[in-house]
């Protein structure tokens, strides 16, 4: 049971692929390909540019699997390639791109309010919390983009701030100072 | 949110970020065949790209001319530049043309001194001894 644990783990997956074994790389996708694009969703807020990023993000790890060392968890390097290449994707935006964008921005928040269940018994609260919650998550995509990243792994991915220092390499200290400046810009985003 | 995680958040911002969290809106799934059948697709490409280039220079000719062609740019860009005239060489040539005065050497040196006062320009106005 351990042994077929071991087979099928993801590092061993990524060692297959890197002797260029396909069904190694089909399997690691199946297993990866949800978590990837709804995260690169999130950092770039557009179904078409996530599918292509995160499909990016798979290429290059068929491409560098043999340089994968195992000495940290693949998901961990798997999130620095993912966020690595949301992160290029953006800064290679155009201005056109940002405008459409924010227009999508606009449009994501009025059908996240649409998509909330049916108010209950107090109609006039839920609709109150589902505008909160959009402008919470507008207020995440006007972050920095580091800081953005850093949230979104915390909150949404999970990941300890010691984790999301490795995924971003950079100091897990600076990771702290991005999750608190990050929660004061979302607080003043929220506020009246 | 997973309360063992070490930071050092205060409990409401543990808050506001897990709230965030729940504010995350789903994504628009793909067709998850699709998907993958594009991915296939691109990293076919990805890999036959890579093959082609790989090929292109494996072949000695390539590499030779690629080589021979980087190190004349090389050669030609570091060439010396310097298109000056030979000032040296070109005064040396000049004293060398007059050197039968260097035989009347005091004249020479009397008809300088004469041309430091400005005299042989004068010399028309000079007074004549008789004069």
């Amino acid at each position: 049971m351990t042994d077929d644990r071991e087979a099928s783990s993801d590092e061993t997956l990524c060692r297959r692929i890197a002797a260029r074994d396909d069904a190694a790389f089909d399997l690691l996708v199946a297993r990866h390909q949800g978590r990837a694009y709804r995260l690169a969703w999130s950092l770039l807020r557009n179904a078409e540019d996530a599918r292509d990023v995160s499909q990016e993000a798979f290429i290059r790890v068929w491409e560098a699997a043999g340089r994968f060392r195992g000495d940290a968890r693949f998901s961990t390097w798997f999130y620095r390639i993912l966020v690595n290449a949301c992160l290029d994707h953006k800064r290679r935006g155009r201005w056109w791109t940002r405008l459409v964008t924010r227009d999508a921005d606009r449009d994501a928040e009025q059908s996240l309010v649409e998509r909330q269940p049916a108010p209950g018994p107090d109609p006039g609260d839920q609709v109150s919390e589902a505008q909160t919650m959009a402008r919470l998550w507008s207020a995440v995509h006007r972050l920095s983009a580091q800081q953005r990243a850093a949230v979104i792994l915390y909150a949404q991915e999970h990941l300890s701030t010691a984790e999301i220092a490795e995924v971003l390499r950079i100091a897990e200290p600076t990771v702290r100072v991005h999750l608190h400046r990050a929660v004061a810009a979302l607080r003043k985003g929220l506020a009246p | 949110m997973s309360p063992e995680r070490p930071d050092d958040l205060t409990p409401a911002e543990r808050d506001l970020l897990s709230r965030v969290g729940a504010a995350a809106p789903a994504p628009p799934e793909p067709r998850w065949g699709d998907y993958r059948a594009q991915l296939q697709a691109r990293l076919e490409a990805r890999r036959s790209l890579g093959a082609r280039l790989r090929r292109r220079w494996a072949r000695p000719a390539p590499i030779a001319l690629s080589f021979g062609l980087a190190t004349a740019l090389l050669l030609f860009m570091l060439r010396p530049v310097d298109r000056r005239p030979d000032f040296a060489a070109l005064d040396e040539a000049v004293l060398g043309a007059r050197l039968e005065l260097l035989e009347h050497y005091r004249v020479v040196e009397r008809l300088d001194l004469l041309e430091d006062f400005d005299v042989i320009r004068q010399l028309d106005h000079v007074p004549s001894r008789e004069g």
